[in-house]
C-alpha cells in the first residue's frame, strides 16, 4: 500500500517535471506535420500546374512550415554570436533561398511516396517535440524521417528534419563551422559561397 | 595465401581498433572529433578524384546500358547474396527470429525468386532487413573509435573497417568458389566490381546533390556518417528516452538577437 502511494507520488512528480520542461502539445505538432506533408503532396507534387507555379507554392509552404530564422541561427553555431546583424540577416536570406531551390528541385522525386506517421517522442529542448514518420521505399526497409517541431506562441514550425538519424541542421552546422574555421574570409566567404550555389 | 592476407588485415585492424578506441558519441554538436583530419582530408581528396575519373563514369556507363528494371533486379540479387551474412550476424546479436527470417528469405528468393533477382519473400511478409558485423560489434559494446577515411572505401571507423574486413572474409560467394582456383579470383573480382558499381549508381543523385550544395564536402560527409553511425547502440545501453539526435537546440538570447536583426 505504502509502496503504491509512493509510486503514484513519483509518477505525479515525473509528470509535473515533464510538464514544466516542455508544455508542447505533441498531438497538435503531429497534426501540423501531417498537414504540411499532405499539402506538399496534394497541392504541389500531384497538382497539375506548371513548374513555375509549383516552385512558387513550394516556396510559400517552405516559409510557412519551417522556422528558417531559428534554424539559420542554430546552423551558424558559435559564429552567430560574432556575426554582425547585417551578416546574420544576409546569411539567413541566402540559407533560405538555397534550401528552397534545392528542395523544390528534388521534391518531384517524392512522387508516389507517402508518409506513415508513427507518433511522437519528447525532446529535452524547451517547447519542442519529435514527430516520427516512415517513408516506404520501392525496395527494402522504409526510410525513417523524424520532424523536429517547435511551438512558439501557439504556432508550430519545423526546425529540423532527421533522415535515418542524420539531422540536416546538425550536418549544416558542422559543415559551416568547418568552413568558417578553415577559411580566412569567415562568414562573408561562407555567404558568398552559398550564394554561388543558388 | 589470399585467405592469410585477409586475416592479417583483420587482425591489424583489430589491434588498431583496440589501441585507439574512443567515445564516438556526438550528442553535442561541437564535439565531432576528428583527430586524423589532415590525413583523412588527403585520403578523401584522393577518393574524390578516383570517384570523379573512374567510379562515376563507370556508374554512368552502367546506368546508360541498363534499364531501371534491370538495375533493380541486380541490386536485389546482390542483396540476396548478403542474406547468409545477415543471418549469422543476427545470431551473434542474439536475435534468432531475424536470423531465421534472413535465412528463409535467402532460401525462398534464391529459388522461387530466380537467384534473388526478385524478392518473393517480401510478399510473404518476410521483410528485408540486413545486419552487419559493424552493428554486431556495436551491440557487443565495442566502441567505434575515431573517424577514418579509407582509400577507395571511404568514410569509416576502426570498428566499421574491421566489420567490413569480416564481411569480406566470410562472404559466402568467396567460400562457394574457394576450392576452384580457376574461377575463384574471377568471381571474387567481378562480384566486388558489380557491388561497387551498383552501389555507386544507386547513390548518384544523392551524392551529386550533397556535393553541389556543400561548401565543405568533407565536413558534410563526415557529419552525416558519424550521425548515421550513432544510431548503433550497445545492447545494455540504458536509454533515458533521449533520442541521439536530440541536440541542445534552445537558443537563450534568441529574441534579443532577432530584435537586433530587425532593427538593422
Amino acid at each position: 500500500m505504502k509502496k503504491n502511494l509512493l509510486s503514484v507520488l513519483t509518477a505525479c512528480m515525473v509528470f509535473l517535471a515533464g510538464g514544466a520542461r516542455a508544455e508542447v502539445n505533441a498531438g497538435k505538432a503531429e497534426t501540423f506535420v501531417k498537414n504540411v506533408t499532405a499539402e506538399g503532396i496534394e497541392e504541389i507534387i500531384n497538382a497539375n500546374v506548371p513548374q513555375a507555379e509549383k516552385d512558387a507554392r513550394f516556396a510559400k509552404l517552405f516559409n510557412e512550415a519551417l522556422d528558417l530564422d531559428f534554424i539559420g541561427q542554430f546552423v551558424l553555431g558559435r559564429n552567430w554570436r560574432t556575426a554582425t546583424p547585417a551578416q546574420r540577416k544576409e546569411f539567413i536570406q541566402v540559407y533560405r533561398q538555397l534550401n528552397i531551390s534545392t528542395w523544390s528541385k528534388r521534391f518531384d522525386e517524392f512522387k508516389g511516396k507517402n508518409f506513415v506517421f508513427k507518433g511522437t517522442s519528447p525532446s529535452n529542448s524547451q517547447g519542442q517535440v519529435f514527430v516520427n514518420s516512415l517513408v516506404p521505399m520501392d525496395q527494402g526497409e522504409p526510410a525513417k524521417v523524424v520532424w523536429r517541431v517547435r511551438e512558439k506562441n501557439g504556432q508550430y514550425k519545423i526546425v529540423d528534419i532527421i533522415i535515418e538519424n542524420v539531422s540536416l541542421a546538425i550536418t549544416a552546422r558542422n559543415e559551416y563551422t568547418a568552413f568558417i574555421k578553415n577559411n580566412p574570409g569567415g562568414i562573408d566567404a561562407l555567404i558568398a559561397n552559398l550564394k554561388s550555389k543558388i | 595465401m589470399k585467405k592469410n592476407i585477409k586475416y592479417s588485415i583483420c587482425f591489424l585492424m583489430m589491434a588498431f581498433c583496440a589501441s585507439c578506441a574512443t567515445d564516438g558519441k556526438i550528442h553535442r554538436p561541437e564535439a565531432e572529433a576528428d583527430p586524423f583530419e589532415g590525413f583523412n582530408r588527403s585520403v578523401f581528396e584522393f577518393n574524390y578524384q578516383f570517384d570523379k575519373y573512374v567510379m562515376k563514369p563507370v556508374a554512368k556507363g552502367y546506368r546508360a546500358v541498363t534499364t531501371p528494371f534491370v538495375r533493380r533486379r541486380i541490386r536485389s540479387a546482390l542483396s540476396n547474396l548478403r542474406e547468409p551474412l545477415s543471418a549469422a550476424n543476427y545470431l551473434l546479436q542474439a536475435d534468432p527470429k531475424s536470423s531465421a527470417i534472413s535465412l528463409s528469405r535467402f532460401v525462398v528468393n534464391s529459388t522461387l525468386g530466380l537467384v534473388g533477382t526478385f524478392d518473393v519473400a517480401e510478399g510473404w511478409g518476410l521483410k528485408r532487413d540486413h545486419a552487419t558485423f559493424n552493428e554486431t560489434f556495436a551491440k557487443w559494446c565495442i566502441k567505434d573509435g575515431p573517424y577514418i577515411v579509407l582509400p577507395f572505401l571511404g568514410p569509416s571507423t576502426p570498428r566499421a573497417a574491421v566489420g567490413m574486413a569480416f564481411e569480406f572474409a566470410f562472404d559466402p560467394v568467396f567460400w562457394a568458389t574457394y576450392n576452384d582456383a580457376n574461377i575463384r579470383d574471377k568471381v571474387a573480382y567481378s562480384y566486388a566490381a558489380l557491388q561497387a558499381v551498383s552501389l555507386r549508381e544507386s547513390a548518384m543523385t544523392l551524392t551529386d546533390d550533397l556535393e553541389r550544395n556543400s561548401v565543405d564536402f568533407y565536413a558534410a560527409t563526415r557529419s552525416s556518417y558519424l550521425q548515421y553511425q550513432s544510431k548503433l547502440r550497445c545492447f545494455n545501453d540504458v536509454s533515458d528516452g533521449t533520442e541521439v539526435y536530440d541536440f541542445d537546440f534552445g537558443i537563450e538570447d534568441e529574441d534579443m538577437a532577432f530584435q537586433e536583426m530587425e532593427n538593422e
